[in-house]
């Protein structure tokens, strides 16, 4: 019976691509715009990710977010360092400074201080330099977007792209020289601002007068430290706040899904993807099957149980199911890859897989069951009905 | 009947690449390793300090007794000197003139001695002469006191002359002190560190915020570490210490205490940055460590880590609620 | 020897928006095992109610109908289901084959309610494809043959299980006059032996003669029955 369940599907093209297709654009928009969606909020964090070493980050109690910045004293890195578990603590600074450009325009930037003799925090990747050409005088280290794009000199034509800032190259940070010895690739992150790395001191130098100016100290547990326990320990030690790399990704993480509009858009995409995809894909599979009444009446009427109905239905939702989802989410991939280097925001994690498996699914099982019902319902009698 | 293979085949290999996406876009970005390990500490439970090396008598600003302009530097960044021995002589010219001048008055003042004394010993002469005379008609009384008067006199201007004298040697002693005083000499045997003084400049007495020159004992050198006033109770004499170079943690020295200056001061930034912000306050331990175990200099930062019970607040908490337990 | 079928006072009243329309009212027939029967009157009569009473896909309300001696009314869905599948073939007025389905693969659908495997199926389908002259085009898609050619293939579809009953439903109305015809012909050649029974349900005078017995009915009730051997 599977085989002429097969054949009904397929023997009429048009309705069999119809139901295809309407899956498949339901699973691509449950798929990709909730992908561009986790490539957003993934931003919010990427920072975190990007520095990577630490296990633990020690900042204000009340910092919401990454890009919160709530300073603290010097000496608070030695009293984390003091306490028992940690590996090493590292001073890093974070902020927003005006850059003054080559051509004297001004660009706000995010300027991160490294401790001065380990560079613990640096860029994941160097396109060019090395991260040991920190410790040149008045040296810096910019992101590729930045140095490509906001930071560059503006083109000898109108309206062209600019010129790549270059090694070499210097800026203004608040009235002190800087010179770019590398360009590293980082991560996106929220704001998309230029990135500019630097050591702690001289950072500090750069800031803006303030009393404190310890963004984040970075710890790394020793080995086999449990890692809730050590933040517990450096929480109630220092009256800091301490998270695991994990609980302050979650922290940036919620904060926006809290404090912006980004989840109730996209998520009413996404649903919206759902209804339209289910509305068509429902649609046409329950037309497909009021089309096929009087067949499965003769099947009926010559002998064949519900169940094995039940089964043939079943077999065609998860066939037309299969495709439209597989066809769904490699458009998505496609979609994804060829936007791999543009600003767009994408991740596909494989949950996101599981996600609109199930949402195709469910839209499967939605058309399928009122179509099951149709065919139980129906009376075998119809067939001498001409 | 293609379109039985093809729409199926093209959702497969649209789950693959979906597949393949998935496992490629989420490799963990890779991390920036650390330019050089970071020191850790290697004790369970311990204070983390940055240190600062300095001498172990401490680093000597020289100053002057006497402002005045430098004639010549005898020594160089790096010398090791005796105690004792010069280190920048002032210029002495009027100083020497004034002590010319002294010696001449001396000289004077001895010449005046003399001629008292002639005098002295011409109206004792006639004294006892006039004294030696027994008839004392031969001489007439008003002579004979004439004479005793004059010795008397004489001899009275022969004792200020010689007081006199003794005045003009106490001031050439005078200048010549002031004359040595222009010579800067080194108050300990050590090392230089540091010259900011050149012939011709103008050396000026009192404090100053460059000091004319710096003088260390380097055979011995401490490293002074700072200790939050936070964690000052947990410092303990005893407890081992360990210093790490900073930029290199395979350098790395044991520590024995010094002394602690038992009077907490306001913490100066020692992190490098030039305006010095004191944002708390810190308990200061003096170090001693064998020089010759790193390629070290003095001023230079170092971590220092010192050996302190474990810490735990709650544990602390239980301690003491158990300790007031019975009690309650 | 018992009937092949027995309607005992068969009703049936169909609930049409409150409007009751009796469509059976007290049918009492026999059909002998052998026998061509037809049933003929004007429409909405209830003959195809009736046919479809006797092939167990509609209950009566009232009465007893039995088929080789089971009365489907008390018998369970499930063995009823048994009972249509391995007993009763059907032939309808628009042949209601599948579509997608080529010739031998319609054909052999009884077979696989069966559970017979599919080649196999295929293999039998394909001989009495033969039979019905069709063996030639047994790849052919429904679309792909005539009327005539679809009936007859319809009518092997209700042959291929050897059921002990066949009902027809207007089997010419949609064919012309020869080509019905030569169905008729087809059928009665083929299908016709003693231990098979045939119900056709029709109003096509011109087959008339081709019947052993012919049920008239009227409003629900058989006027009468004419034996024409």
């Amino acid at each position: 019976m599977n085989h002429i369940a097969l054949k009904m599907l397929m023997g009429d093209k048009g309705k069999y691509l119809g139901i295809v297709m309407g899956l498949t654009f339901a699973s691509l928009i449950m798929t990709q715009q909730p992908a561009i969606f986790l490539g957003i909020m993934s931003r919010t964090y990427s920072f975190i990710s990007d520095v990577g070493l630490p296990d633990i980050w020690v900042m204000d109690p009340k910092v919401q977010f990454v890009d919160d910045i709530k300073p603290l004293q010097d000496t608070e890195l030695y009293r984390v360092r003091g306490i028992s578990g940690v590996e090493w603590a590292m001073p890093m600074y974070k902020g927003l400074l005006k850059a003054r450009l080559f051509d004297g325009r001004f660009q706000t930037c995010n300027v991160v201080g490294l401790d001065d003799a380990t560079l613990i925090g640096g860029p994941p990747v160097m396109l060019e330099g090395k991260i040991d050409d920190l410790r040149r005088s008045d040296s810096v280290i910019v992101d590729i977007d930045g140095a490509r794009d906001k930071l560059g000199k503006p083109s000898p034509i109108p309206g062209g792209k600019p010129i790549p800032l270059k090694i070499g190259d210097s800026l203004e940070l608040n009235d002190r020289r800087a010179i770019v010895v590398g360009i590293a690739k980082v991560t996106r992150t929220f704001q998309s601002q230029p990135v500019i790395y630097t050591t702690y001191s001289r950072a500090k130098s750069y800031a803006p007068r303030e009393r404190k100016l310890l963004s984040f100290v970075l710890v790394k547990a020793k080995k086999g430290q449990d890692l809730a326990e050590l933040t517990r320990r450096i929480r109630e030690t220092t009256g800091l706040a301490a998270y695991t790399q994990e609980e302050f990704k979650t922290l940036s993480f919620e904060y926006f899904i809290h404090n912006t509009g980004i989840p109730i858009n996209f998520g009413t995409s996404v649903l919206l993807g759902f209804i339209v995809g289910a509305a068509i894909a429902g649609q046409t599979f329950y037309n497909f099957t009021l089309g096929n009444l009087m067949q499965f009446g003769v099947l009926k009427a010559m002998g064949t149980s519900n169940w094995t109905l039940l089964r043939m239905i079943l077999l065609q939702a998860v066939l037309v199911g299969s495709i439209g989802y597989g066809l769904g989410v490699g458009l998505t991939a496609l979609f994804g890859f060829a936007m791999r280097h543009t600003i767009l925001a994408f991740k596909f994690p494989w949950q996101l897989l599981l996600f609109s498996g199930a949402g195709v699914s469910l839209i499967c099982v939605f058309a399928a069951v009122i179509s099951i019902v149709k065919v139980i319902r129906l009376e075998p009698a119809i067939v001498f009905k001409g | 009947m293609q379109i039985k293979y093809t729409l199926p085949i093209l959702a497969i290999v649209g789950f693959l690449f979906a597949a393949y996406t998935v496992i490629n876009s989420n490799q963990p970005v890779p991390v920036a390793k650390a330019v050089t390990e970071p020191a850790s500490a290697p004790f369970k439970a311990f204070i983390a300090g940055a240190g600062i090396v300095e001498a172990q008598s401490q680093n000597i600003d020289i100053g002057t007794p006497l402002p005045g302009i430098v004639k010549t530097v005898v020594v160089k960044v790096g010398d090791q000197v005796k105690a004792g021995a010069p280190l920048f002589y002032l210029d002495d010219r009027d100083t020497r003139a004034i002590l010319a001048i002294k010696l001449a008055d001396l000289a004077k003042a001895k010449a005046d001695v003399n001629v008292a004394k002639a005098t002295f010993s011409d109206a004792k002469s006639l004294s006892d002469l006039a004294e030696a005379v027994t008839d004392r008609r031969a001489i007439s009384t008003e002579e004979l006191l004439k004479r005793r008067n004059v010795l008397q006199i004489t001899k009275a201007r022969l004792e200020s002359a010689l007081a006199l004298v003794q005045q003009a040697e106490a001031s050439v002693a005078d200048t010549e002190t002031t004359l040595s005083r222009l010579i800067v000499r080194a108050p300990i045997a050590g090392e230089v560190l540091q010259v900011n003084i050149r012939p011709g400049e103008f050396a000026q007495a009192g404090f100053l915020n460059t000091p004319l020159l710096v003088l260390g004992n380097l055979d011995q050198l401490h490293v002074r570490v700072d200790i939050d006033e936070n964690d000052a109770w947990r410092f303990d004499k005893n407890s081992k210490a360990v210093a790490f170079l900073r930029g290199n943690r395979s350098f790395k020295v044991d520590l024995s205490l010094a002394y602690v200056e038992p009077y907490v001061v306001p913490k100066k930034s020692l992190t490098g940055d030039s305006n010095e912000r004191v944002d708390t306050r810190v308990l200061q331990a003096l170090y001693r460590f064998d020089r010759k175990q790193l390629p070290i200099y003095v001023g230079q930062q170092m971590d220092v880590f010192i050996e302190a019970q474990d810490y735990t607040p709650d544990q602390d908490l239980e301690n003491h609620l158990n300790a007031k337990g019975p009690s309650s | 020897m018992n009937p092949a079928v027995r309607c005992q006072n068969v009703i049936k009243v169909y609930d049409t928006g409150g409007q009751k329309v009796t469509a059976l009212n007290g049918i009492n027939l026999d059909i002998a095992a052998g026998e061509l029967m037809m049933l003929v009157g004007p429409s909405g009569c209830g003959k195809t109610t009736l046919i479809s009473v006797i092939a167990g896909i509609l209950d009566q309300d009232e009465g007893s109908c039995e088929v080789f001696g089971e009365n489907l009314l008390n018998m369970r869905s499930r063995d009823k289901l048994n009972f249509r599948a391995h007993n009763i073939g059907f032939v309808f007025q628009a042949f209601n084959l599948l579509p997608s389905l080529n010739a031998a693969e319609n054909v052999s659908v009884p077979l696989i309610i069966n559970g017979m495997k599919r080649v196999e199926a295929e293999r039998k389908a394909i001989t009495v494809l033969e039979h019905v002259g069709l063996g030639e085009r047994w790849t052919s898609l429904p679309s792909q043959l005539s009327g005539g050619q679809q009936q007859r293939v319809a009518i092997a579809r209700a042959l291929v299980h050897s059921p002990r009953l066949i009902v027809c439903d207007e089997p010419t109305s949609a064919l012309d006059h020869e080509t019905g015809r030569n169905v008729m012909t087809l059928l009665k050649d083929v299908a016709m032996h003693k231990d098979r029974t045939l119900v056709i349900v029709t109003h096509d005078a011109r087959i008339f003669d081709f019947a052993d017995r012919i049920a008239e009915m009227d409003d629900g009730h058989i006027i009468k029955v004419k034996d024409s051997r």
